[in-house]
């Protein structure tokens, strides 16, 4: 039994490793196509404006698809297989059909040269897409800064680290972030008809959400400028990454009794934050996240009710009608592939708006150019900037990194959505101020 | 934030890291399995908390009386493996790792790697405490306490008193000569592995009703759950249990009287200290105390191990 | 032979290197070099992992510590001090070396550290240094550190840069395992794996050698990790300090192979290529289960390691490795790394397939017997050398002097004691051994025989008093160094290192003995040590495969081979049948004659009697007679001790040859 048990599991073994030899069976040829999960092809909703023809353009890229990432990265995987398909629906790029070659990175950063270098040298993908995460962006420059490919992507903010003259962000808060984040969110609070004066700031330690409170060369940052405002700072609470205790700090909240609670983190952090909170039965004024998974602060319900976040676009029926069909089409596609994924939310929001953006700067760069030849494409760009659906005209700036000037807005909670409410110009709803 | 209360969130805490650990520890002093693969199965019970409860509105707590079994089986059935593979310890550690990853990878496919919580409406009891005086008990971590020390302490008592108890000891200390009494180890080892399947299973009820899913959770708790099985002594129930608390207590106060950013600092420098004082483990007895002491000064001989260091176990 | 063996790592380096300065040329594609590139991180890290936790079996989980130090070092000083990148490598290394050396100081000191424990202080290391560095902000404080890439000489491109640096660091550890293992440190740390207690018994100076592990083990892994930095471009502390780095060099080096310099070197190619490929194959959701469940395979399948299963069967492996290569590139399947990865996965399962399965004339050339763990020449010995003549060459310089007053001292005690909490097992105990003499040591169960002779090899510290061994004073001495002082012991239940041959266990104690030698001549002279207890025809066996009598004599000759001054011999007959018995009775005899002074704890009083002129009588911890073997055999009280009051009507006598 033994013995035959090992010859069983030999063949297994054998049969499991030859499939994956043979599935890497990609030679010199352009890579195998990555089927969307969800829908067939030609699903469009508008008529074809010409079926594309020729050999396929190969986009290249890495997401976080498993790993401590992969929450997000869906999403962008995702936007990414609808933004292609209804490419091919509408003629293509360049009159040529697009594929998208995708691989996981793993959420691990010391896999993203590899990958880019695979997608670039081996696989010799025509374009290529930035990954998900600061931490796997700045690789992903590198390596394309390297090859002389364009490289844009949805989700690093960080301007002053981007310095790669052909990185174009989908996602900009401003040439100075934590200046911008600031005065975004305390030009808001002091629009307020009882503006606070205390605040608290509970931050993650991680590259993304820190500089925010502390500025990226020291002083900056909403620790810095909240004097500007007369805002006091009564508490500042750092945490790790991966942090799931929040008694401690909820309990120090508590004792400051901040007008706001600034929440500089990332994912589900808020939502510990505002349960610990709430197990001490204990609401601030206001309590606002920087960088939150948007769906699980719904969650909680009535405890989050208007909390506050940074925002690129939300699906607000009043903001659909100012933005037209076309728009409202595009975030129904997603709801209905998100919900067909199993996601558990569904709207399309900042996260998926940075991702179209990303990919209409690549493909309308590439069009405007008429070249696949990356040098062409990053000038045109450059020169001319480019009309992105959700976000009107981006031009790009190398003085400063390319980081288009941002119109990032705040949402907030009401009645268990999401709700654009600040710049008034762009607003939704008017924001519910805190209860006295 | 007093201390006092500090030090009784932290060991609340505590009480949900003994729970994650208690299978873990048991298995590996009694069956010399490092089964990693244990937090495979913490995750399985926690996600399937959560579906119960959000498919069918079960209260969370009554969602074990589903689960536990469950992972009993599967708990079995992987020590059934380990057994007829015939593994050492370091490289059942390495297998249950393979294995860890494959179930990972499962709940990922099946559940999708967003963020899962379940509903407030059906978890209660996310947002209440019980308060007295000045003092909060949230009640998450007050159920986990409880369950902690319930479960850990019944574990104790069935192994220090039921036959079968004492069978598992037996089996532990000395494989060969337990058989020669006609201790079946196979069984008993399934057993045992399916017993620490279900306390598997109630720390993930328990993690489910107190944070946010996400598949790859594990590899957040595998330092700190093995930090407090070494610590306690590895099969020590009680030590588990001693251990778990300390570690949480400690974890807390630190973020309490320092910042949350340094807690691990403290907690695990805190581990290397203790470990420079008791070697073998914090709560585990040294050789030559105890009973042996009261017997030699009655005269009895009893000649001590020649060294009174205690290997805690075989390299 | 090591030497020659060294010269091969020159070479393989050359021909590596050349693949990435002539890429182009050779038509190697760019991304083969990134792939190799990795590759030789991981071989650099497992290879060092392994120098100590494979070779000495000190389990460590905290690479991911090293790896950290070097990387932060790294990008620290690169980005936030402009620093040249190559200065930053060596500045890396004296750091994780210091930080190595500071964990060993702590964990080797204290004898209990081993196994569990050992392994979670490792652990805890790299949770100390990421939250040190995430408060820290000259480190990282938690923002984040990038890191610049260094100016490339020309004609290099980024990758091959990174390549070639990978590559001298990877070629350098695994030199480093290569000249290691076989060499005296490598003999040292296999004997410490084995059983570290009887090495350190034996002469091996454990903590020292541990610790020149751990700090080979800390430099090669921050030197690595000082490079691994340029391939991240932002490092952040979460990242470099997780768990993934230790926990695959172990999956990776167990799989390969734990005691076999090769070994990580194997079980790192496998692991790598493989990811590469699924990485590559589109099977997101499966990649995982499919790592996870051949990593489980592999492992349960070849638990001594890739390694152990392919030099097992080497005919056989070869050939199919062979064919299949030629097959794959015939055929044009895939591309390159396809074709290797097939390669080496049939090899795999040519090595695991069960032989019983193959026609029978397959079978007998497929296996090849089991050969020692290092490969060196086993020395000839001319011929079996009379007793006389060995008699003679052991002949130590101490004068062979019946025991008479004037003889030096061998063993002084003077106020002795050992306490264990309230119990006393040795209660001050004055003692004086003449060299040249053959003591008997008897006493009831607990009367302290065993406790005493772990006082004198240096096992157990002294509660009080001191010990002089040849007039010097090693009351305080680590076992190693009292052992070079001139004592050696057996132990009760023979304890041999189980990995080695007879004729390596033995050669080990010369190795390390009060005369040291090198590998080559210990072979030799331990030969003749066998032939003195009689087991010279076993020489190529294992521990394992003789009986307890010959175990018995392998301590004996194990000992003697360190050139004792005074050897203690602990119950070594015990469970012998009478003709073993007299056999070892003379072995004992022989030795004695040679000129070492043995101190014999023995119940048997037949054995006693016959070869002790003086016995020395313990009870409770306490000296209860001392004297001449006839005196002291019939003096009530000891009778009292070992019979009862009633054992006072039956005379102790020869012919009785009771048990006590």
């Amino acid at each position: 039994m033994r013995v035959r048990a090992r010859a069983y599991g030999s063949a297994v073994a054998a049969a499991a490793l030859i499939l994956a030899a043979c599935g890497g069976d990609d030679g010199d040829d352009t890579a195998a196509e990555q089927e969307p999960e969800t829908t067939e092809e030609g699903d469009a909703t508008e008529e074809p404006a010409g079926e594309p023809s020729g050999d396929p353009i190969v986009i290249g890229s890495t997401l976080s698809l498993t790993g401590a990432f992969a929450p997000t990265g869906v999403i962008h995987q995702i936007v990414g297989e609808q933004f292609v398909e209804q490419l091919n629906a509408n003629g293509g790029l360049l009159g040529r059909p697009v594929e998208w070659r995708l691989l996981d990175d793993e959420s691990d950063t010391a896999q993203i040269t590899p990958l880019y270098e695979r997608l670039i040298n081996q696989d010799q993908v025509d374009l290529v897409l930035g990954p998900y995460a600061t931490p796997n962006i700045i690789p992903a420059v590198a390596v394309a800064e390297r090859a002389g490919y364009v490289l844009p992507h949805h989700t690093a903010i960080h301007a002053p680290l981007l310095s790669y003259g052909c990185q174009f962000p989908g996602w900009s808060m401003d040439p100075q972030p934590d200046e911008y984040t600031s005065r975004l969110l305390f030009d808001l609070l002091a629009s307020l008809p009882e503006p606070p004066s205390t605040i608290a700031l509970v931050t993650n330690e991680s590259g993304s959400t820190q500089p925010m409170t502390q500025g990226f060369e020291g002083g900056g940052g909403m620790a810095g400028i909240a004097a500007e405002y007369d805002l006091e700072v009564v508490a500042e609470l750092p945490y790790p990454p991966g942090n799931q205790e929040w008694s401690s700090i909820a309990t120090q909240l508590r004792d400051a009794d901040p007008d706001v609670v600034i929440n500089n983190g990332l994912g589900v952090d808020p939502v510990g934050i505002i349960e610990g909170m709430e197990q001490l039965d204990y609401r601030p004024g206001l309590f606002f996240s920087l960088f939150p998974a948007p769906g699980p602060l719904l969650g909680l319900g009535e405890a989050a009710e208007g909390a506050l976040s940074v925002s690129l676009f939300e699906p607000n029926e009043p903001l659909l009608e100012q933005y037209g069909d076309e728009v409202r089409a595009i975030t129904e596609d997603f709801s209905q592939r998100a919900e067909a994924a199993g996601l558990p939310y569904t709207a399309f929001e900042t996260q998926a708006t940075a991702s179209w953006n990303t990919w209409e700067i690549l493909t309308r760069g590439v069009e405007g150019a008429g070249t696949l030849e990356n040098q062409d494409v990053c000038d045109y760009l450059v020169e001319n900037g480019v009309e992105t659906t959700f976000n009107g005209q981006l031009t790009f700036d190398p003085e400063v990194n390319n980081f288009w000037d941002s119109n990032v807005g705040i949402k907030q909670i009401q009645d268990g959505e999401w709700v654009m409410v600040w710049p008034e110009d762009r607003a939704a709803a008017e924001i519910v101020p805190p209860e006295n | 934030m007093s201390i006092a209360q500090a030090l009784i969130t932290g060991a609340m805490l505590g009480g949900m890291y003994a729970m994650m650990a208690v299978g873990l520890s048991v298995s590996w002093g009694m069956l010399r399995v490092i089964n990693l693969a244990h937090f495979g199965l913490i995750l399985l019970g926690a996600y399937g908390t959560y579906q119960l409860a959000t498919s069918w509105s079960i209260n969370p707590i009554v969602t074990i009386v589903i689960t536990a079994p469950l992972m009993f089986l599967l708990g079995a059935a992987l020590q059934w493996i380990y057994d007829r593979t015939g593994l050492t310890e370091f490289t059942s550690l390495l297998v249950s790792f393979g294995v860890l990853i494959i179930i990972v990878q499962l709940v990922h496919n099946v559940w999708t790697a967003d963020f899962r919580r379940i509903d407030p409406a059906v978890n209660t009891y996310g947002t209440k405490s019980w308060f007295v005086g000045s003092f909060v008990f949230p009640y998450p971590r007050l159920i986990a306490f409880v369950f902690g020390v319930v479960v850990i302490v019944g574990a104790w008592v069935l192994l220090q008193r039921t036959f079968v108890g004492r069978a598992l000891r037996a089996f532990a200390e000395d494989r060969d000569m337990a058989a020669a009494y006609g201790i079946h180890h196979r069984r008993l080892g399934m057993l045992l592995a399916g017993a620490s399947g279900a306390t598997a299973a109630i720390a993930g009820m328990l993690w489910a009703m107190s944070f946010t899913l996400v598949p790859d959770a594990p590899f957040e708790w595998i330092g700190i759950v093995f930090a407090v099985v070494i610590l306690g002594g590895i099969g020590q129930v009680l030590g588990t249990l001693a251990a778990g608390l300390l570690v949480g207590a400690l974890y807390n106060l630190a973020a309490v009287l320092w910042e949350a950013t340094a807690s691990l600092l403290v907690v695990f420098v805190a581990i290397v200290l203790a470990l420079l004082l008791r070697p073998e483990g914090l709560f585990v007895r040294r050789a030559g105390s105890g009973r042996r002491r009261f017997w030699a000064r009655r005269g009895r001989a009893g000649q001590p191990e020649s060294s009174p260091e205690r290997e805690v176990t075989a390299r | 032979m090591m030497r020659r063996g060294l010269i091969g790592f020159p070479l393989v380096l050359l021909a590596l290197a050349a693949l990435a300065v002539f890429q182009d040329t050779l038509g190697v594609s760019l991304y083969y070099i990134t792939v190799l590139a990795t590759l030789f991180f991981w071989v650099a890290q497992a290879t060092s992992w392994n120098i100590l936790s494979g070779y000495s079996g000190y389990f460590s989980f905290g690479q991911g510590a090293f790896v950290g130090v070097g990387v932060y070092t790294t990008a620290v000083l690169t980005s936030k001090h402009d620093w040249n990148f190559f200065l930053t490598l060596p500045v890396a290394a004296v750091l994780s070396t210091l930080l190595a050396l500071g964990i060993g100081a702590v964990a080797f000191r204290v004898g209990a550290f081993r196994g569990a424990t050992f392994a979670l202080l490792t652990l805890a290391v790299p949770f100390i240094l990421a939250s040190v560095a995430r408060l820290t902000s000259a480190i990282d404080g938690g923002q984040g550190v990038s890191v610049p890439v260094p100016e490339l000489p020309e004609p290099l491109g980024f990758q091959q840069f990174l390549y070639l640096v990978m590559l001298v660091i990877a070629i350098v550890a695994v030199a480093a395992a290569y000249a290691i293992q076989h060499s005296r440190f490598g003999w040292a740390l296999a004997a410490i794996r084995d059983n570290e207690d009887v090495a350190e018994a034996l002469g091996v100076a454990t903590f020292r050698w541990k610790m020149l592990a751990i700090a080979v083990t800390g430099a090669i892994g921050g030197v690595a990790g000082s490079a691994w930095a340029l391939q991240f471009g932002f490092v952040q502390v979460e990242v470099i300090f997780g768990l993934t780095v230790p926990l695959l060099v172990i999956v990776m080096s167990v799989l390969g192979g734990r005691t076999y310099w090769l070994g990580p070197v194997l079980g790192a190619t496998v692991i790598v290529l493989v990811e590469d490929r699924l990485a590559g194959g589109g099977y997101e959701s499966w990649r995982p289960i499919i790592f996870g469940g051949l990593l489980a395979l592999m492992v349960i399948f070849a638990p001594e390691g890739l390694w152990a299963q392919l030099r097992a069967r080497p005919l056989l492996t070869g050939a199919v490795g062979a064919a299949t290569l030629l097959v794959v590139f015939v055929a044009g399947i895939g591309d390159v790394l396809d074709r290797i990865v097939l390669t080496m996965l049939v090899t795999g399962v040519a090595a695991f397939w069960p032989l019983r399965l193959l026609p029978a004339r397959l079978r007998r050339s497929a296996a090849a017997p089991p050969t020692p763990v290092a490969d060196a020449p086993a020395s000839e010995p001319a011929s079996p050398e009379p007793k006389a003549e060995v008699v003679d060459a052991l002949a130590t310089d101490v004068a062979v002097s019946k025991s008479g007053q004037d003889a030096p001292l061998a063993i002084e005690c003077r106020g002795l004691a050992r306490h264990y909490g309230g119990v006393r097992a040795l209660d001050g105990l004055d003692l004086q051994i003449r060299q040249g003499e053959l003591v008997g040591l008897i006493g009831p169960n607990g009367s302290g025989k065993t406790t005493l002779v772990n006082l004198l090899s240096g096992a157990v510290r002294p509660t009080r008093g001191s010990i002089h061994v040849a007039g010097r004073d090693v009351t305080r001495l680590a076992p190693h160094a009292i052992n070079h002082a001139g004592v050696a012991r057996t132990y009760q239940i023979p304890r041999p290192f189980e990995s080695m041959t007879l004729h390596d266990n033995v050669a080990m104690a010369i190795m390390f003995g009060r005369k040291p030698d090198s590998l080559a001549r210990a072979r030799e002279r331990a030969t003749e040590y066998l032939a003195f207890v009689g087991l010279k025809q076993h020489a190529a066996s294992r521990p394992a495969d003789i009986n307890l009598h010959q175990r018995q004599l392998l301590e004996m000759a194990r000992a003697l081979a360190t050139d004792p001054k005074v050897l203690f011999l602990d119950e070594s007959l015990a469970g012998l049948n009478p003709a073993e018995i007299d056999n070892a009775v003379e072995v004992v005899r022989r030795i004695h004659t040679s000129g070492v002074t043995i101190v014999i704890v023995e119940h048997l009083l037949r054995v006693v009697n016959l070869l002790a002129e003086r016995v020395i009588v313990l009870n409770r911890g306490r000296l209860l007679a001392d004297g001449d073997t006839q005196t002291v055999m019939r003096d009530p009280a000891v009778v009292d001790v070992y019979l009862g009051k009633s054992g006072r009507t039956v005379p102790a006598n020869d012919a009785g040859g009771e048990h006590a």
